[in-house]
């Protein structure tokens, strides 16, 4: 059976600030719905989600991203490769990823976050994305990689680009790939000596030295972290300070039973997913949720439509920081599964916990999202009023 | 019913341990160790299904024994 059509335009900029009504239209005309505007095959069920990233063998990654440019450009990187590549790809990317390579780390974060938060609780009022959500990953992404200067200067820039370029090729798209460029053209001239000792970064250069991992692939691990860990954090981390200020109810539960921090990190991630949409193409025809994706076709894996599927989550629509939705999608599932979710959950749960302790509630002002083809956040969002605990 | 772990797959991330405590933990160098390969009983095949299904890198499968 041929899936059923619809005329939505996916990156429509409205259905872009504000895709659930959308998914929720999608969702139930059918587990897979036929954009032809887009050339898209929507995937919308949680169920179907997961198989479809649960199977490289029928999904392919190579040309994951929505326009032919980009697929180019990420040839060679663990996130367009397939297995039997990507296994060996990934396990040298994962190698400083994994939670037992980053438990050093746990304690300077935490330390880092609640510094920040302090400071920005003490000044009584805040605009939460520059001085939290974007100051805070980018400061850790930093140290990590062992870069300074003009790279940090340029990291948020080039971050939003390397996402948006994965789009279809609209006027987003265009007007970012300049900017990729510069990421793709620093990381691959960077060298050891330009990455602090010690860091990650440096350690990765000399892994390649070593004849570890093979001859230039240390530029293309940096590439990753940078492209694919940098815009999905600072979206995550504005989406904290936005939830706890519309749910103060939920702001007190977590204070109240600091336990809840991890899960109340993956309630954020699964209310508010930051990577609204993701490819893979189907390598032959096949056959999902009872229809038939041909071969060839590119699949647009809506990641915040499966976190909202009621077919899986009761009351998919309320935010509720008890729920510990520990198997959402928002970082994938599967071999090509989030590399850096052990940095993002440390992340996160660092700025939870810090607000947990030091905030009693928060009065938001004005904010708003600007349309973007693969990212959701908020591209600005003002707290009023403090009140310190 | 028989756990099985693809070892080079798994990264650590711990969540199979929070769902299934009984079967299976995170050593001191964070290594997942399975308890109890082998279950039985309604409990436990239900705790090992929990497990395989929270791993978000899809590393661990249940087999039959
Ligand atoms: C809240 C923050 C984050 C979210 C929502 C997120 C989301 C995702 C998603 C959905 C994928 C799956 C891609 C696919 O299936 O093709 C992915 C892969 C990946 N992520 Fe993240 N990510 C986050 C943070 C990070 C961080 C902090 C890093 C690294 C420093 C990172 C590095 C990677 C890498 C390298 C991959 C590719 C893995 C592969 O192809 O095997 N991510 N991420
Ligand atoms: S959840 Fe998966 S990756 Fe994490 S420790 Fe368990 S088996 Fe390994």
């Amino acid at each position: 059976m041929n899936p059923i059509e619809s005329d939505v335009d996916i990156w429509d900029d409205d259905i872009t600030v504000d895709p659930y009504p959308t998914y929720t239209a999608l969702r139930d005309l059918g587990g897979v719905v036929h954009l032809p505007k887009n050339d898209l095959y929507a995937v919308t069920r949680y169920d179907l989600i997961r198989d479809v990233l649960a199977d490289p063998a029928s999904f392919s990654s190579t040309t994951l991203g929505f326009n032919p440019m980009v697929n180019e450009a990420l040839q060679g990187t663990s996130l367009a490769s397939d297995p039997p590549v990507h296994t060996q790809l990934r396990a040298t990317l994962s190698a400083n990823l994994t939670p037992r390579a980053l438990r050093g780390l746990k304690v300077t974060i935490d330390e880092k976050a609640d510094k920040l938060v302090a400071e920005l609780v003490a000044t009584g009022s805040f605009e939460a994305i520059d001085s939290l959500a974007r100051a805070f990953p980018l400061d850790i992404v930093a140290d990590l990689i062992g870069f300074s200067g003009h790279v940090k200067d340029n990291m948020l820039r080039w971050g939003q680009a390397a996402m948006q370029v994965i789009g279809p090729l609209n006027h987003r798209t265009q007007e970012s790939f300049p900017i990729a460029g510069e990421l793709y053209g620093w990381c691959s001239s960077v060298t050891a000596e330009d990455l602090a000792p010690g860091s990650i970064g440096r350690g990765i250069f000399d892994a390649e030295a070593r004849g570890d991992i093979p001859q230039g692939s240390a530029g293309h691990i940096i590439h990753q972290y940078l492209g694919a860990g940098v815009d999905t954090t600072i979206a995550s981390i504005g989406n904290i300070v936005a939830l706890f200020g519309r749910h103060p109810e939920q702001l007190k539960l977590v204070r109240e039973n600091p336990e809840l921090v991890p899960a109340a990190f993956a309630e954020v991630l699964r209310y508010w997913t930051p990577l609204h949409i993701w490819g893979r193409t189907a390598v032959r025809d096949v056959e999902l949720g009872g229809v038939t994706v041909p071969a060839g076709a590119q699949l647009g894996i809506l990641l915040g439509a499966g976190n909202r599927d009621p077919r899986h989550y009761d009351n998919p629509d309320v935010f509720d920081v008890t729920r510990n939705p520990v198997d959402h999608l928002s970082f994938g599932y599967g071999p090509h599964g989030c590399a850096g979710q052990g940095l993002a959950r440390l992340e996160g749960h660092a700025i939870v916990e810090a607000l947990a302790r030091r905030v009693k509630s928060l009065t938001l002002g004005d904010g708003y999202r600007v349309p973007s083809n693969i990212t959701r956040s908020f591209e600005q969002l003002q707290v009023l009023e403090v009140e310190a605990a | 019913m028989r756990i099985e772990l693809d070892r080079p797959r798994c990264e650590g991330h711990g969540l199979c341990e929070e769902a299934a405590p009984a079967l299976m933990h995170l050593d001191d160098d964070g290594e997942l160790v399975i308890d109890s390969p082998d279950v039985d009983g309604e409990q436990d095949i239900a705790a090992a299904k929990a497990a395989v299904r929270v791993c978000p890198v899809a590393a661990l499968k249940l087999v039959a024994a």
